[in-house]
């Protein structure tokens, strides 16, 4: 039950998300989803499956760039790079997320205090 | 100087704007194809390990229907991902089958994955990239393949030419299919041939460039732009092109339509040959040589062809038929002359006249001249249904004196002769028929007996068929 209520909670998170980890340095998809488990300390983690679609969406945005190279380990992988469209992207993202969480904090705080 | 600015810009734009189309194509075709080299190449599909990665990844990439480049990425990367997801999941002490079940499972059902990475890809953004792109890289295309057209029929032209040379050389004479004035027939094959090759290569261009702009693979933009092509290029050949028409040329302009739905699909995947800066220098050299051969070989054909004078053709005028009339003309194909007691004096009228251009062949018979001018209702009061016909005649640029065709027994059209004052007049639209050139147009009428007559031994000449492939399949004959 918990996990399906966080499943819901995630969908359309997963934008503000990746948006967040590239923030800081350029990542392949593992790398990505690895990233953002840890942040979140286990709290969050995408589904590999809705991953790759939104990164392909945001680089089809203009928000992210992709590049082949080789890792430091193992075969080349596609590296992305958050773009200056992607930070714009991301501030407002963020900003909606804020707002979002504020008043949901606000509400379900309210509904407790009843 | 001032004066060639407009010019120098005119070019100058015009070679920017080829310039930027083939950079465009060039661009949006890399998406098309994967070499060696390409970044999504680095994993095959038999390279993937386990066959249930493989099977997975196939069933992924049927959903896709994107350029073969992204293909080609969104699978390597799944790859990646799937060797590093299994790798983890061993490391936690998965088995290997059941890592793999177990990281397979996390990416969802593959034609899920699949369509959503197609959404993704597929953006309204991308859409209309590839919309505007294809419709740059189509002016582009048109512009190059209508000069490497000119160049190609050059060279055909030049390759059947000496063929015939050749034929008739060791005594094989072909029939001629082009009626009476070949060389504005040529040129109009020249041009048709031009436009169909401008035509394959802007449909091409516009499906691999809008192929990779859009992300669509080039089979699914192809229905567009081969709707697109038949649809423009198709109206454009067989009901704008308007000129001298023939046959072979008509057939040609048919065959238009045709190739634009051929060349958006006909091995689209397969990239455009390279062409290489040698390749574009002896082009233009050999273009602009071509064009002054062609322009000097006009020139020397229109200062020796056309209608002939009207003062060298009036051959024939009752009753005084002992002065003027030339019976070599075959004139009594047409009619008796008309007797001369029939008609008063003052007869016959003055000459006539006759101009040529797109409202038709008119022709004016005068009667008298100046202040003797005599009216054609007083003149005419005992003849009836007067009227100017068309003839089939001789080719003039043959030896002899030419004339009406003995083997017609008619005239191929009929105008009744319009009465206004000293004249009679008619107008025949001959570029708008069939095998009707040359001609030979002579005035007659029905006498006091009932019997049709000759009052003009008339004026030859010949018209080329002037108007679309349109016009030319639904003329009269």
């Amino acid at each position: 039950m918990g996990g399906r209520i966080r499943t819901q909670l995630l969908k359309g998170t997963t934008t503000l998300l990746v948006l967040t980890v590239l923030r800081d340095g350029e990542l392949y998809g593992y790398e990505i989803a690895q990233r953002i488990s840890e942040r979140s300390s286990g709290a969050f983690a995408p589904s590999e499956g809705s991953l790759y679609p939104a990164l392909h969406a945001l680089e089809a945005d203009g928000a992210l760039q992709a590049s082949w190279r080789e890792s430091d380990r193992g075969p080349r992988r596609r590296y992305y790079k958050i773009t200056k469209t992607g930070l714009g992207m991301l501030e407002e993202h963020a900003n909606e997320w804020a707002t979002f969480s504020r008043g949901m904090a606000r509400a379900v705080g309210g509904t407790n205090q009843q | 100087m001032i004066a060639l600015l407009p010019v120098i810009v005119i070019l100058g734009s015009g070679v920017a704007f080829l310039i930027a189309s083939v950079a465009l194509v060039r661009r949006s075709e890399r998406r098309l194809s994967t070499g060696p080299d390409e970044p999504g190449s680095s994993v095959a599909p038999g390279q993937t390990g386990a066959p249930e990665i493989s099977a997975y990844l196939d069933r992924m990439t049927a959903e896709l229907r994107l350029p073969a480049a992204d293909v080609a990425e969104v699978r390597a990367e799944l790859a990646d991902h799937l060797r590093d997801s299994i790798a983890s999941l061993e490391a936690e002490g998965f088995e290997t089958e059941r890592a793999i079940r177990e990281a397979l499972g996390r990416l969802g059902p593959p034609a899920e994955l699949g369509r959503q990475l197609r959404v993704a890809h597929q953006s309204t953004r991308r859409l209309l990239a590839g919309a505007g792109g294809g419709v740059f890289a189509a002016g582009g295309g048109f512009v190059l393949g209508y000069l490497g057209g000119i160049v190609l029929a050059m060279l055909g032209f030049l390759a059947v030419s000496a063929l015939v040379a050749l034929l008739a050389a060791v005594g094989v004479h072909l029939p001629g299919i082009f009626g009476d004035d070949d060389g504005a027939t040529v040129n109009s094959l020249l041009y048709a041939t031009t436009i169909l090759v401008a035509t394959a290569v802007a449909t091409r261009y516009a499906v691999r460039t809008s192929a990779g702009l859009s992300r669509r693979a080039p089979r699914t933009v192809a229905v567009f732009w081969a709707v697109a092509g038949a649809l423009v290029f198709g109206w454009l050949a067989i009901f704008e092109m308007r000129g001298p028409q023939s046959w072979p040329s008509v057939g040609l302009e048919l065959c238009i339509p045709v190739v634009a739905v051929a060349a958006a699909f006909v091995r689209i995947e397969r990239p455009m040959p390279h062409v290489g800066r040698w390749a574009v220098v002896v082009s233009v050299v050999s273009l602009v040589v071509l064009v002054l051969g062609v322009y000097a070989v006009n020139v020397s054909v229109s200062s020796t062809s056309g209608s002939a004078p009207l003062s060298s053709l009036v051959v024939c005028s009752a009753p005084d038929q002992s002065t003027s009339c030339q019976p070599d003309f075959h004139l009594e194909t047409v009619a008796p002359m008309a007797p001369a007691a029939w008609l008063p004096e003052g007869f016959p009228m003055n000459g006539g006249s006759n101009s040529f251009g797109a409202s038709g062949a008119s022709f004016d018979d005068q009667f008298g001249s100046g202040q003797s001018a005599l009216s054609v209702a007083a003149i005419l009061s005992n003849w009836t249904d007067v009227r100017f016909e068309a003839w089939h005649a001789l080719p003039m640029n043959e030896p002899g004196p030419g004339g009406i065709d003995t083997r017609y027994s008619s005239p191929f059209a009929v105008q009744p002769a319009v009465s206004s004052g000293s004249h009679l007049t008619a107008v025949f639209h001959f570029e708008r028929l069939r095998d009707a050139s040359p001609w030979w147009v002579v005035l007659t009428a029905v006498g006091p007996d009932g019997h049709r007559y000759l009052l003009d031994g008339g004026q030859g000449g010949s018209s080329d068929f002037n108007g679309s492939a349109w016009d030319w399949l639904t003329a009269p004959q």
